[in-house]
C-alpha cells in the first residue's frame, strides 16, 4: 500500500496530471473566450440554469478554464487551481448527467463547435470523472514541478 | 488548507472579473443579464442573437401571419408542437434538424421569408435551428424573440396537430 502510495504520489505523476488536465483546460478554454453568446446558449441548452444566468456564465466560465489551466500547468497556485478545476468538473459531471437522464440531445460544449464539439454522452462524463481523479492527486500530493514560485507550490 | 481555498476564490473572482472586462471591450460583448431586444411590453428577455441572425418582434411576426408573406417553424419537441401551436407552421425540431429537415425541404425552398420561434425569448432552440438554416444558404431566416408564449399571450392563432 506504501509502495502505490509512494508511486501515485511520485512530483513526476503530478506534474503529469497538472500538465494534462491543465492542458486540455487551456485548449477548451481559449476558443471559448471571444464568444459568450455561444458559450451562454450551450449552456441555455442543459436546461438547469435560470435564463437569467446563463449570459454571466458564458463571460466568466471560459477565462476561468484558461486561467485556471495556466496556473495549473505553470504552477502558480497549483492546489488552489486544481480544487477550482475539480469543482468545475464536478459541476460539468452533474449538469451532464441531470442532461442525460431527462434525455436532451445537446451539444457537449466541451470543445465548442468549430473544434469538432460532440454530443454530451456517458463517455464524456466519465472522462470529467477521470479528470477529477487527476486534480484529487494534486490536491493530496502537491507537486513542485515547474513551480511559478516555490513558496506559492504548496498553497 | 484555508490558503487552498482562499487562494481558490481569488482565482474565480480574478477570472470572473477578467471575463467581465474584456466583454464589456468586446465588439462581441454581451449583457450580463439578458435584455429584450422585443419593444412590446411583457415579453420574456432574449438570449443576444448571434452576428449574421435577425429577430422579428411580436407585432412583426403577427404581420408576417397576416400577410401571409413567412412561412412559420416551431423548434419545440414534436409533442409540444403537436399539443398547439401557431397556426400553419411546420414542426422542425432543434434536436431532431436531420430527421425532419428533408421533408420539409419543399416548403422551406418555396418560402420567401422564413420566422422561427419556440417555448419564448429565452429558448435557443429557435436560434439553432435557424443557424442550420441561413447555413444551408436561406438568406431571410429571422427568429421570433417572443416565441411561442408570447403569440400565446396575444391571443395569435394556433391550431393542434392536423387541425386545419
Amino acid at each position: 500500500m506504501t509502495r502505490v502510495r509512494s508511486i501515485v504520489g511520485h512530483p513526476a505523476v503530478g506534474a503529469v496530471c497538472r500538465l494534462v488536465v491543465g492542458g486540455i483546460f487551456i485548449f477548451t478554454g481559449y476558443p471559448k473566450l471571444l464568444r459568450p453568446d455561444d458559450v451562454a446558449r450551450l449552456v441555455y441548452g442543459y436546461r438547469i440554469l435560470h435564463v437569467d444566468m446563463v449570459n454571466l456564465v458564458g463571460i466568466t466560465m471560459p477565462w476561468l478554464e484558461l486561467v485556471a489551466g495556466l496556473f495549473l500547468v505553470i504552477g502558480i497556485i497549483p492546489r488552489s487551481s486544481a480544487l477550482v478545476i475539480a469543482g468545475m468538473l464536478g459541476m460539468f459531471i452533474g449538469a451532464g448527467s441531470l442532461a442525460l437522464m431527462r434525455g436532451l440531445e445537446i451539444e457537449c460544449g466541451c470543445f465548442f463547435p468549430f473544434m469538432g464539439d460532440s454530443k454530451l454522452g456517458w463517455d464524456l462524463v466519465v472522462r470529467d470523472a477521470i479528470l477529477v481523479l487527476l486534480m484529487l492527486q494534486v490536491l493530496i500530493w502537491p507537486s513542485t514541478f515547474l513551480p511559478a514560485r516555490r513558496r506559492a507550490a504548496v498553497r | 488548507m484555508t490558503g487552498v481555498l482562499l487562494g481558490a476564490l481569488a482565482l474565480v473572482a480574478g477570472s470572473a472579473a477578467l471575463g467581465i472586462v474584456v466583454n464589456h471591450l468586446s465588439p462581441r460583448r454581451i449583457p450580463l443579464l439578458p435584455t429584450s431586444t422585443e419593444t412590446e411590453a411583457g415579453e420574456a428577455p432574449a438570449l443576444a442573437l448571434p452576428p449574421g441572425l435577425e429577430g422579428v418582434g411580436l407585432a412583426e411576426a403577427k404581420r408576417a401571419f397576416e400577410d401571409q408573406s413567412a412561412l412559420f417553424l416551431d423548434a419545440r419537441s414534436p409533442d409540444e408542437y403537436e399539443e398547439a401551436h401557431l397556426a400553419g407552421a411546420l414542426n422542425l425540431p432543434a434536436y431532431e434538424f436531420d430527421d425532419y429537415f428533408f421533408d420539409l425541404m419543399d416548403p422551406i425552398e418555396e418560402a420567401s421569408r422564413i420566422i422561427v420561434y419556440c417555448h419564448g425569448g429565452e429558448c435557443s432552440d429557435s436560434i439553432a435551428v435557424a443557424e442550420r438554416l441561413v447555413e444551408f444558404g436561406f438568406p431571410e431566416v429571422y427568429v421570433f424573440e417572443g416565441g411561442w408564449r408570447s403569440w400565446l399571450k396575444s391571443e395569435g392563432a394556433t391550431e393542434e396537430e392536423g387541425a386545419p
